[in-house]
């Protein structure tokens, strides 16, 4: 009597947590050991070659503070996350509003809208490197076509120029979530707020800015965030369009392949150049701060929803 | 658009602002899309050309359609290695890491201790994670235990990367179900395992649906875990393998225009299929995040 009883406690306490075990075990062999390894060994000189190993404590994050490559990097990936925000606040915004008035083909534009979002950046980066490239690129043989010579340019190796570019093709793979997540936004913004508000005298501006935009803070907040992971994690684009130097003289560096040239070598870097450790420091230390950035930006935005 | 713009002009020729502002409004739409599908035309188009075509004759249709590209991409850039690959390591690891994450949503989601919560976030935050500093201590363990150069090196890590999306998804769901079906199934004396399988599962579907496209298109697209854990074309997914053809083959543009599109048809088919389920899918992993 007393003993299946027991049993059936001690199943119902603990007996849920076999249903957690099989995909913890996975989790824990492929996120959090090699995560606490990473740690331990990005407190070492370990390049990544042979056993020679020394414990050197902070050091490699010490370096890192006045190691000027990492602001580059850092500041190009803030330069995209800015512009693409500003982009998917502007442009996103505006065309998930003229999709909500369901115009006539919408189901059409929503489905050729978000496409480049299921499709990888590997082909994204090859897509736009047959439109800019200097030897097979469309855009300047159209551009000549069209008597307009003076806008061709070398897209992808001026200096100038090849950071705006991987913006452009950037904006172009992701203004599919802004369109989507404010669609959904103001899908679920309530017919009634609107109406009552147009009785009051409001105009349709007016009705914009001051009821349904607040309405649209969880979209905000939302998209903020995923720009702001998607944009410092940027790699596959800039490895495709310039190459894991951030070519042309590291004007495209960003964090992703600063991190991936130091641990792992990119294609024109010695052996002797990489430091396994040294990379591993990196990400680890990009980890911390964006996830401080993630939670602040969060509680920010968050605070502005109740608000509203 | 020609059309359907006079036929508006018809209707509301008093009113030449309004007609200016849905005009406008059209060409916003239009030349948006435009800019999305024009570049993909133009890449069909040019996985048909013959390398000396790209510069002769940059914008018409091929001369002759050089359906070769195709059948060469298949056999000199390795996609007749890289696309099975692909579609194995997507469908097994979508699959367990689905059914996984949805044991594990029904696990945490049964409770109210506090080990669930603590559990829940633990897994949620396997998000923030970057992969560059977990890929290699990953490459040696792989190694050590002998799974390096085989398809098991990118499915088990796979399986795992897709759980903290998936428990972000499902737990929600999974608590959100009625207990008294659950508490009536059990009263019937059905196992836990019954439970789950015959009760929890089927009313997680949706769920379930959101959870395998999410990570299903990013585990077929993903390009950097596998340019570092399958060195070689036997074990390569198609993006890093139509990359690391570019390197041995540089001026083959057709065939890797080709490649790029064998690559991304699939997805894209896909996609035109369940559009709503997509675009519901992925945002609804974007939103809870």
């Amino acid at each position: 009597m007393s003993s299946p009883r027991a049993q059936s406690t001690l199943s119902s306490t603990y007996g849920h947590l076999w249903f957690v075990l099989p995909g913890f075990i996975f989790f824990l062999a492929v996120m959090l050991i090699p995560l606490i390894l990473a740690v331990g060994i990005s407190m070492t000189n370990w390049t990544g070659f042979g056993g020679e190993l020394e414990f050197i404590g902070l050091a490699n994050y010490a370096e890192l503070l006045t190691y000027w490559p990492f602001y580059r990097a850092a500041m190009h990936n803030a330069i995209i996350f800015l512009a693409i925000l500003v982009f998917q606040h502007t442009v996103g915004l505006y065309i998930a509003v003229l999709l909500n008035e369901k115009p006539r083909f919408m189901q059409f534009y929503r489905t050729v809208l978000f496409l480049p979002v299921i499709m990888s950046l590997v082909a994204t980066g090859f897509i736009w490197t047959l439109m800019l490239s200097p030897n097979i690129g469309l855009i300047n043989p159209l551009l000549k076509s069209l008597g307009l010579d003076f806008l061709a340019g070398q897209w992808l190796s001026d200096p100038k120029l090849a950071l705006p570019v991987i913006i452009f093709v950037t904006a172009w793979n992701s203004m599919g979530w802004a369109i989507i997540i404010y669609l959904s936004g103001l899908q679920n913004v309530p017919e009634e707020l609107k109406q009552a508000a147009a009785m009051d005298g409001a105009n349709t501006r007016q009705i914009f800015w001051r009821v349904v935009f607040p309405q649209l803070s969880p979209a905000f907040t939302a998209l903020t965030v995923l720009t702001f992971i998607g944009t410092f994690r940027t790699f596959d684009v800039v490895y495709v369009l310039t190459g894991p130097l951030g070519a042309p003289n590291f004007a495209t560096d960003v964090m992703g392949t600063l991190i991936y040239r130091t641990a792992f070598g990119g294609s024109s870097f010695s052996s002797a150049d990489i430091r396994f450790a040294f990379g591993l420091a990196m990400a680890l230390l990009l980890m911390l701060i964006m996830a401080a950035c993630c939670h602040l930006l969060i509680r920010l935005l968050r605070s502005r929803e109740i608000e509203a | 658009m020609n059309h359907s713009s006079s036929r508006e002009l018809k209707r509301s020729q008093s009113d030449l602002g309004i007609l200016m502002g849905k005009s406008a409004r059209t060409a916003v739409l239009v030349i948006a899309s435009l800019w999305v599908l024009a570049p993909l035309l133009l890449m069909v188009i040019a996985s048909f050309k013959s390398v000396p075509e790209f510069f002769m004759n940059p914008f018409g249709l091929p001369e002759e359609w050089k359906f070769s590209n195709y059948s060469r991409a298949w056999t000199d850039a390795n996609l007749s290695l890289t696309l099975p690959n692909t579609i194995i390591v997507t469908t097994i690891a979508v699959l367990i890491s689905t059914i996984l994450s949805s044991m594990i949503a029904y696990g945490l989601s049964r409770k109210k201790k506090k080990y669930a919560m603590g559990l829940y976030i633990l897994f949620v935050s396997g998000l923030l994670v970057p992969v560059q500093a977990i890929i290699l201590p990953l490459f040696v363990m792989l190694k050590a235990v002998g799974l390096f150069g085989t398809l098991l090196a990118l499915i088990f890590p796979y399986i795992a990367m897709g759980l903290p999306l998936g428990v972000l998804v499902l737990t929600p769901i999974a608590s959100a179900l009625p207990r008294e079906l659950v508490q009536a199934a059990r009263m019937d004396g059905a196992s836990e395992w019954q439970i789950y399988w015959r009760i929890v599962l089927p009313l997680m579907k949706p769920g379930l649906i959101s959870v395998s496209i999410l990570n299903g298109v990013w585990m077929w697209n993903e390009f950097f875990i596998p340019l570092i854990l399958a060195f070689k074309p036997e074990v390569q997914t198609m993006p890093v393998g139509i990359v690391s053809f570019i390197g041995s083959y540089s001026t083959e543009w057709g065939l890797v225009f080709s490649s790029v599109i064998v690559s991304t048809l699939p997805v894209v088919i896909a996609y035109l299929f369940m559009t709503r389920q997509f675009q519901s899918g992925l945002t609804a992993g974007a939103v809870k995040g």
